[in-house]
């Protein structure tokens, strides 16, 4: 007691009381390890680099709208790569290109996963802080890095890269056969390289973290499914992002040091044969692919772990089919490694190959489908508030079943001789894996804002944001689909120049027009988010009245997260309207009424009136599938 | 732990702040409507033409305007177009603020009178209900406007009709799934949207539904896959299981463009390769002469890079480029001095040089392996056996209808992908490495010019990004009949060996064959 008393007076002779734990500014916003923090860090960088990849989609969508048309504030913006007002074939291609890589990259893999995996994975497993709290401060500065290492290509002579985000040599290792793949091809790889060592250097924290951190009584089976949804993300990066270190360095010997992986048989213009022999240029597609479609899911899957958990809370049901959803995740991870070449049939690629990759490609549908209709039958009878959250949520699924459904056509080889690169995959991948995913990251932003910065946003603008933006992704991409069906290819700079592509011309400048509308919707997002932090109303603990272990935390910001021990967990996160509790919600850190330590939930009379067998799930899960390869072999 | 079930509106006095910045927001709003309003009829009005007229000379969007063809530089319609359009911008920038000035009414009104005047769950719920009926209404109405204009039921190929029922079967399978789903996700945040007092019903999950919600998809994926299986296989094998006679062209793509080429009289392509390609020989046929004068052309060049080098390395090159560069200097010609100033740039810095000497190296790695070919008697008698003398050089591609044709890709620098949407037929071209694509045309030029236009033509695209002119690589495609074939071939000139004008040749091309390069097969990557 006396010892305490001595302490006390201690410290108070120094000035406040915490002053010497305070960190320092630096410490504190910039170079910080606490989780929030850099959370925070993540999001911001993700949503001005999200402003970039939007505002250059708008510009090379008014030359597709208006191709003939003059835009003197081009010239303005842009110098010599829009010269009197018209934006230059090459720039077009660059901001294809840099559009592409900033979204699927900066925006959607770091933005959206680094983001919500370092804000909730400590607080929803119930850990104090990342597993390494340096590496994961490097992981954000490595970020950081690469952002600027990208955005300097901009300043380049030559241009940025402009071949593609998927920078297929040789087109990208020959610096004569087109401008962007000088200098500006060099600093894309580079970003690229400091990418994936951010990515790896989180994706071994989030997995670490998950694995050894979780608080007592937060067994496995009583995670939220946004951390499964996280931890599988980050095993996909950690197993593929290195393959895709591997092919840019390929390429950058390709590029600088004569070697000749990816090159053979060329004589390009201007330059004459090359002595290069011997490589193939396929090779670096299956490099690519390797990380490139896991990446779809790196993307997808942490938005779908974030809307499985908005679309509970806030329908206050309990997530339809828990198990399910895990195993359907776990089942999209591992299908993601081996269909890759599903992007590659008709590359030249060997046609037995492509059956192969058909048969992998279409059973991934099946945990989507199964995904889908959970998504459903957890809001059949919900009691649904219309929160931002939710409604983005809501828009995910909508748009993940209208790009998923167009999946089925593009998995199939046969369908995909006529569809391959036209805008039919346009369309797809930006409902199924853009927009999507934007809307799962607008979900968690809406969700996840009181427990961020403490104070609520405006709901009313949430709502028109979510309105607005919804409608315009579907303006925009829904009649890219029968483009595509047309025969309009994708990654053209106009379509004048060829007469039957004149009747695509109304819809081209329809989906400018909502493409801008759209983009004015984010300014409403700006706005209301900036304004938030700093106007906005003040949150209460638990605003969502949530059961998972964030909203225990108190609502200021505190190092370790939790004032005393860190809460014990008693059940599953997903425990709402329980027909025994008055509350329409049962927190996980909360104990029952004389509940024991493991607590199962009673089968309820609701639950029985369709219960048949009294089989686990997952063990029918599995036998079906089983049935199913067994059936094939 | 907070209990709070909802969040209570805060209870405000009536204070005149809130009035002040709302009426204030509200004549803002106002003032730029109308002064919008205004600006954008009096821009409309200075070309001197009303809105009803606006409207039918340039419909914005809707299912009867595709016989409409976009101004063709028309320097004053174009200019009205764009107004329309930025109109069209202004009008939504504006239909946003007064949407928000009008959800801000609610809020104020909240304020003022102490409860919440608009249940925003009901509101969204609604527009949920709205969303999805206009939604799936205008799904369908495009289906209807622009299912029209799609590629589908109306193949000119053999198997684009296997293509189109499979791509059919797909379409209507998803639909299904599409509007079931769809539906249901809309109409069920319609119907449980919350309702004060009621508790939703508690269901964490059901294994007879979740195992008939994974089975149904799984047959139908099933299904699906097989028959794609079929479907493919017979596309891609096309060749193999012919075994028919099928007419083989070459289709070389460059930066940016195409070419065909047909075997001559003899109905034997020549070898090519990439080694070969000179100013005169395009596609590096290997045709004797040329190859020779290849390499004497080759010997000059390194020679002459050779002296270059010397000059560099003297600096003779630096004084001559800073004699011009203060000549230019003198007269003030900013363009070209600063050219000039790169170029001497380029001398410092040691660019040029290493640009000369690599250029030296990759030539003389050129010339020792043409002479690697040449001196290896057996290589030489395969490669020189003069099948490529009288190849046919086309800037068209002509094929007969109902005859089996394989395309044979050969790239030139980089990948091109080569999309007949058409003919359902599409493969990439890929330097290094032979590709090719079977096919049986079923419908010609002339029926395809009834069905679309009389200005319809068939090309072939390039469909990968390639460079700068990626968007207008294009080379048309003909098919007629045999005979048309066949005459039009006698028409064009042989690459080398001219023959007489006077004697027509007939080819029977259903001899042709592709004398494949034995050293590359199709990798299995």
């Amino acid at each position: 007691m006396s010892t305490a008393i001595i302490t006390d007076t201690h410290t108070a002779d120094h000035h406040g009381h915490h002053e010497h734990h305070e960190p320092s500014f630096i410490r504190k916003y910039v170079f910080s390890t606490d989780h929030k923090m850099i959370s925070k860090q993540f999001l911001i960088t993700g949503i001005i680099m999200g402003c970039l990849g939007m505002g250059m989609s708008l510009l090379f969508r008014l030359q597709l709208a208006w191709p003939d048309q003059s835009f003197p504030f081009l010239e303005t913006l842009l110098g010599k790569w829009a010269k009197d007002g018209k934006l230059d074939p090459n720039y077009y291609m660059a901001l294809v290109t840099i559009h592409g890589t900033i979204m699927v990259f900066y925006v959607l893999t770091a933005g959206l996963s680094g983001t919500f995996s370092n804000l909730l994975i400590p607080l929803q497993v119930g850990a104090r802080d990342m597993a390494s709290p340096f590496m994961n401060m490097l992981s954000y500065w490595f970020f950081f890095m690469s952002s600027c290492v990208l955005m300097s290509s901009f300043l380049v002579e030559t241009g940025p890269a402009s071949s593609g985000w998927t920078v297929y040599p040789p087109l990208s290792a020959l610096s004569k056969a087109m401008p962007g793949s000088g200098l500006g091809t060099t600093l894309w790889l580079v970003a690229i390289i400091l990418f994936i060592v951010s990515s790896l250097l989180g994706g071994i924290n989030y997995i670490t973290t998950v694995l050894n951190m979780r608080t007592q009584g937060m067994s496995m089976n009583r995670l939220p499914l946004t951390i499964w949804a996280f931890l599988l993300t980050a095993i996909l990066g950690l197993l593929s992002f290195p393959v895709l270190l591997g092919a840019g360095l390929l390429l950058i010997f390709d590029r600088s040091f004569g070697t000749s992986f990816y090159l053979s048989d060329i004589h390009l213009n201007g330059v004459g044969a090359l002595t290069n022999s011997g490589g193939s240029p396929v090779l670096y597609q299956h490099l690519f692919w390797f990380l490139g479609h896991p990446e779809v899911y790196i993307i997808l899957m942490p938005a779908l772990g974030i809307s499985s958990e908005v679309i509970s809370t806030n329908a206050r049901k309990p997530i339809f089919g828990y198990t399910a959803m895990v195993i359907s995740l776990i089942g999209i991870s591992f299908l993601s490694f081996i269909v890759w070449g599903h992007h590659m049939f008709i590359t030249g690629m060997n046609p037995f190959l492509g059956t192969m990759f058909m048969y992998v490609t279409l059973i991934i549908a099946v945990p989507s489908a199964v995904k889908t209709f959970n998504y459903l039958a957890t809001l059949w009878k919900g009691n649904i508030r219309f929160t931002p959250a939710m409604m983005f949520a809501i828009g995910l699924v909508s748009l993940f079943i209208s790009g998923g459904l167009t999946g089925i056509y593009l998995g199939n080889a046969a369908l995909d001789i006529q569809l391959h690169d036209s805008y039919f995959v346009v369309a797809h991948f930006h409902l199924v894996m853009g927009s999507a995913s934007i809307f799962g990251m607008f979900a968690g932003i809406y969700h996840w804002f009181p427990k961020m910065f403490g104070k609520m946003m405006n709901k009313t603008l949430g709502s028109l944001h979510f309105w607005l933006t919804f409608v315009s992704a579907y303006l925009v991409f829904f009649p890219m689909h029968f483009m595509g069906l047309a025969g309009v290819p994708r990654r053209y700079y106009q379509f004048s120049l060829i007469p039957e592509f004149g009747i695509w011309m109304d819809v081209n400048i329809l989906i400018t027009v909502a493409a801008i509308l759209g983009g004015l919707a984010q300014l409403l997002f700006i706005y209301n988010f900036f304004n938030s932090i700093f106007r906005g109303q003040k949150a209460t603990q638990n605003p969502w009245l949530s059961n998972t272990l964030e909203w225990s935390t108190p609502v200021k910001h505190i190092h370790g997260n939790w004032e005393g021990d860190i809460p014990t967990v008693y059940r599953g996160p997903h425990e709402y309207s329980r027909p025994d509790r008055e509350l329409d919600y049962f927190p996980q850190y909360e104990k029952g009424d004389g509940e024991p330590e493991h607590y199962h939930a009673p089968s309820t009379q609701v639950d029985t009136a369709f219960e048949g067998k009294k089989e686990k799930a997952s063990a029918v899960f599995f036998s079906s599938f089983a049935a199913l390869f067994m059936k094939k072999a | 732990m907070p209990q709070l079930k909802h969040r209570p509106t805060k209870q405000v006095q009536v204070r005149m702040k809130p009035f002040l910045k709302f009426t204030f927001k509200l004549t803002l709003a106002v003032v730029i409507l109308s002064g919008a309003a205004f600006f954008m009829s009096k821009s409309i009005d200075i070309q001197g033409v009303s809105t009803e007229q606006l409207s039918a000379a340039k419909p914005f969007f809707g299912a009867d305007e595709y016989a409409y063809e976009a101004p063709k530089g028309d320097p004053a319609e174009s200019a009205l177009s764009s107004k329309i359009n930025w109109a069209i911008i202004g009008f939504t920038i504006l239909m946003v603020l007064v949407l928000a000035n009008a959800f801000d009414i609610s809020k104020y009104t909240a304020k003022i009178t102490g409860r919440e005047t608009v249940n925003q769950n009901n509101v969204n719920k609604w527009v949920m209900l709205i969303f999805m009926l206009v939604g799936l209404a205008l799904t369908i109405w495009e289906f209807q406007a622009h299912g029209k204009l799609i590629l589908l039921n109306n193949s000119a190929s053999a198997h684009g009709v296997d293509y189109d029922s499979m791509f059919t079967i797909t379409l209507i399978l998803t639909s299904i799934v599409f509007f079931i789903t769809q539906f249901l996700l809309f109409w069920f945040s319609f119907k449980y949207a919350h309702k004060e007092g009621e508790k939703a019903l508690y269901l964490a999950h059901n294994n007879r539904l979740e195992v008939f919600w994974t089975i149904i998809p799984a047959i139908v994926l099933t299904l699906l896959v097989l028959r794609g299986h079929q479907t493919w296989r017979s596309v891609v094998y096309a060749e193999e299981n012919n075994n028919g006679k099928i007419h083989s062209i070459e289709v070389f793509a460059y930066q940016f463009g195409w070419k065909a080429r047909y075997a001559g009289e003899d109905g034997i392509m020549g070898i090519a390769d990439y080694k070969f390609i000179s100013g005169k020989n395009e596609l590096g046929l290997a045709f004797k002469p040329e190859v020779d004068s290849l390499i004497v052309e080759l010997k000059a060049q390194i020679e002459a890079e050779k002296a270059v080098i010397n000059d560099i390395k003297s600096g003779a090159a630096l004084i001559a480029l800073q004699n011009s560069y203060t000549e230019v200097e003198n007269l003030r010609d900013y363009k070209n001095m600063e050219s000039l100033q790169k170029e001497i740039d380029a001398l410092n810095n040691g660019d040029k040089l290493d640009e000369a000497e690599a250029s030296i190296k990759r030539k003389t790695k050129q010339i020792e392996r043409i002479l690697a070919i040449q001196n290896n008697s057996k290589q030489f008698a395969s490669t020189f056996n003069g099948a490529a003398n009288d190849d046919i050089i086309t800037q068209e591609i002509h094929i007969a209808k109902d005859s089996l044709v394989t395309f044979n890709f050969r790239s030139k620098d980089i990948i091109h992908s080569a999309w007949l949407p058409h003919m359902r037929a599409q493969m990439n071209v890929v330097p290094g490495m032979p590709t090719k694509f079977t096919f049986r045309p079923t419908k010609s030029t002339v029926e395809a010019k009834k069905e679309f236009g009389e200005e319809f033509e068939f090309y072939l695209y390039c469909n990968k990004i390639c460079g700068v002119s990626h968007y207008n690589m294009k080379i048309k495609v003909v098919v007629e009949s045999q005979a048309e074939v066949n005459a039009w071939l006698a028409t064009q000139q042989p690459a080398f060996i001219k023959k007489p004008v006077a004697v027509p040749a007939i080819m029977n091309s259903s001899d042709t064959m592709m004398q494949a390069d034995t050293t590359k097969k199709l990798a299995i990557n």
